[in-house]
């Protein structure tokens, strides 16, 4: 059979078994309709929380959770509250997150490297990366004894850093470098993971011409895989960022209180709104929107990057 | 510039509980200065003998000297080798000046301005002046082939590595690339280790060629050498395009008795070939003749096929015309492009007595080869 005559098969067959609308089938049709029920099902419970935050107390009570406030129960009144109740909790967040984040990333980043581009024992390097990657999968409750017990007895920040004390800072921060430690040792394993994934993808021919062109190890590191690693780079610091930024296990134990003047914002934001006389419903909205503006912000930063990472 | 030696270098890989030869006591030393070509099918070994010389495998046994130096624990940073690779392996995140320059930064203490020059002086040789600031990716692959080619050159090494650097380009640029690489070689005069496994290229750009199969060196010798007068009958089916006809025969008195035919062979021949009577008979395609008289060498044959090549004619023989068609013994001979012979004809084919070979068919050692002088006598020099 000719090219030809198998195209005009195809196309006779198509015409057949669908209905045309100006252009638009009915298998189109329905899909864009399920589409669109999907991003109706996903985005209402986000736009009702972002219009609940801009609403006065009579306006939710008298309003559709969904429907917009209109002109007399609008206010800007609980963003104002929340971000001055949570601003103090943003800082002391960044203060762990960042640096957590960056650190269990180059630490992964480097562990990686080690796991797949040097020569050493093949038998040697399954051993560790099993250990490794063994950690992943050690959830969070169980470790809560052995961790405070760790911070309380073994390693007592409290009385290590009391020269910093001694500058006039409180020394409930002594909870932030210990949430910063925890956080890098947590999230080795899965940043080593996911940098491995990556670097067995790297092109062996490119890494053996560095090394013949007198490249030593480090060397190689430095000028090769760690330039190429941005893609991964976006995808662990966004993923690693979000995990240690909306963690409240371990702030809960390692900080505990919200009126310590160390409190993340996690801390503050769980007990914003909430009396005796009931929930602050927009109060908690605008809260809870501001609390997740940093995040939003990773995504839009690293978001270039983190889609050729996650396609790599 | 230095000479390199390779003795007794075998590499095995352990597999589970098995142990594979990849590479099996091959010895061989390069002179300074030489084109090596090292040739074979896949699977051969000849990649992995050039990573062992670059240092990127480990040698299981024998010595590895680059000028007297013996090299077998010098890491690859330190041999002062450089190689192209297949892939061209380009550092994607740098301009193809900071390609080139990278391993002068590395393996020198030359201050910036000098590994400009050396960069630029580079660039102008291979004609990738006006390519410097482009990325790889921003480059055809016939341009990344030259800027892997001029990463090596500009380093000015002892010995170049190349494993089957033209490869990935098309046909008309490949033939190309081989005549400018053997220019460049020529003018550089850099010992060059050349893997590939492609006959051409072997034939045409070595000094000389090292044949292996199966990890173990079946030939070293310039390539008209290998061509003549091949050691085994591995390199005389590998080398040659179409390949050597092969013709099991016996040894009765002084004739080879084939299955569809018999040749009578004289004294000289005869003398050659000891106590062996299993033989395998070879014959040139380009040395078989058609002929019009009849004769002792002359066999009456049909025409199978005709494969027109324009300057030749590739032809298809038989010698029974009732065989079936997957029976038949064929003889494959090349003809001149004017001479017009139609499928169905018969023909008479001269198989001349000096340009045959014979091998042992057990061993596959050459037993008899035509003489190199011979074969120079016929085009009359």
């Amino acid at each position: 059979m000719s090219d030809e005559e198998l195209r005009t098969d195809g196309g006779g067959a198509t015409a057949d078994t669908r209905w045309n609308l100006g252009g638009v089938t009915i298998e189109d049709a329905a899909l864009y309709l399920v589409l669109a029920f999907a991003a109706v099902f996903y985005l209402v419970p986000i736009e009702s929380g972002l219009v609940t935050s801009f609403k006065t107390g009579t306006a939710i009570i008298e309003t559709a959770p969904f429907a917009p406030p209109g002109p007399s129960g609008f206010t800007f009144e609980k963003w104002q509250t929340a971000i001055d109740a949570l601003l103090r909790g943003m800082g002391n967040s960044l203060l762990y997150a960042v640096p957590a984040t960056v650190i269990s990333a180059v630490v992964g980043s480097i562990t990686a490297y080690g796991l797949t581009i040097p020569t050493w024992k093949k038998s040697y390097k399954a051993v560790v990366l099993m250990l490794i990657i063994a950690g992943i999968f050690i959830p969070y409750q169980a470790v809560l004894v052995p961790l405070t017990q760790f911070w309380s007895q073994w390693a007592q920040l409290d009385q290590l850093l009391s020269f910093v004390w001694a500058l006039g800072i409180s020394n409930d921060y002594a909870g932030i470098v210990e949430l910063v430690i925890t956080h890098v040792a947590y999230g080795i394993p899965i940043c080593t993971l996911l940098f491995r994934t990556y670097y067995k993808t790297m092109s062996e021919e490119m890494i053996e011409s560095a090394r013949l062109d007198g490249a030593t190890l480090r060397r190689v590191y430095r000028r090769i895989v760690l330039p190429l690693s941005g893609p991964m780079f976006a995808v662990v610091l966004i993923y690693q960022f979000t995990q240690i930024w909306n963690d409240l296990l371990f702030t809960l134990v390692l900080v505990s209180t919200e009126s310590s003047p160390a409190a993340p914002v996690v801390l503050i934001l769980a007990g914003l709104g909430t009396s005796l006389e009931g929930q602050d419903f927009a109060l908690r909205m605008a809260g809870a929107f501001f609390a997740a503006l940093p995040t939003l912000a990773v995504y839009i930063f690293f978001g270039e990057e983190f889609a050729e990472g996650v396609a790599a | 510039m230095a000479t390199l030696e390779l003795d007794s270098i075998t590499k095995t890989f352990q597999d589970g509980d098995e142990e594979i030869v990849a590479v099996d006591d091959v010895s061989m030393s390069i002179d300074d200065g030489e084109f090596l070509v090292v040739v074979g099918p896949s699977g051969c070994g000849k990649s992995t003998t050039l990573r062992m010389v670059a240092g990127l495998e480990t040698i299981t046994a024998g010595t590895l000297s680059i000028d007297d130096r013996v090299v077998n624990d010098v890491k690859s940073q330190d041999r002062d080798i450089a190689m192209v690779f297949q892939s061209y392996a380009l550092y994607p995140h740098m301009s193809v000046r900071q390609n080139m320059s990278f391993g002068l930064e590395e393996s020198t203490d030359l201050p910036d301005d000098e590994i400009n020059r050396m960069v630029s002086e580079t660039g102008e040789m291979l004609g990738i002046s006006n390519l410097l600031d482009r990325k790889p990716s921003d480059l055809s692959g016939g341009q990344q082939q030259r800027v892997a080619l001029g990463r090596a050159i500009v380093r000015d090494p002892e010995v170049f590595l190349m494993d089957e650097p033209l490869s990935n380009l098309d046909a008309k640029l490949r033939a190309e690339m081989r005549t400018e690489l053997q220019r460049l070689q020529n003018d550089l005069g850099v010992t060059t280790v050349y893997v590939t496994h492609d006959q051409t290229e072997a034939m045409t750009m070595g000094d000389r060629i090292a044949i292996l199969d199966g990890g173990e060196l079946q030939q070293i010798a310039t390539p008209l050498e290998c061509y003549h007068e091949p050691s085994n009958q591995f390199v005389a089916s590998f080398l040659g395009e179409p390949s050597m006809n092969f013709f099991d025969v016996t040894l009765e008195d002084d004739r080879l008795v084939g299955d569809e035919f018999e040749y009578p062979i004289d004294a000289d021949v005869r003398a050659d070939l000891g106590d062996a009577s299993d033989l395998v008979l070879g014959i040139r395609p380009e040395a078989v003749e058609l002929v019009d008289e009849a004769g002792d060498h002359e066999f009456e044959t049909t025409v199978d096929v005709v494969e027109p090549m324009g300057d030749e004619n590739t032809v298809y023989l038989h010698f029974d015309p009732d065989a079936a068609p997957e029976h038949a013994s064929v003889l494959v001979a090349t003809i001149d492009g004017f001479n017009r012979v139609s499928e169905g004809d018969t023909v008479t084919a001269r198989i001349p007595e000096d340009a045959i070979h014979l091998f042992d068919r057990s061993t596959g050692e050459a037993l008899h080869n035509r003489s190199m002088k011979d074969a120079a006598d016929q085009v009359d020099l």
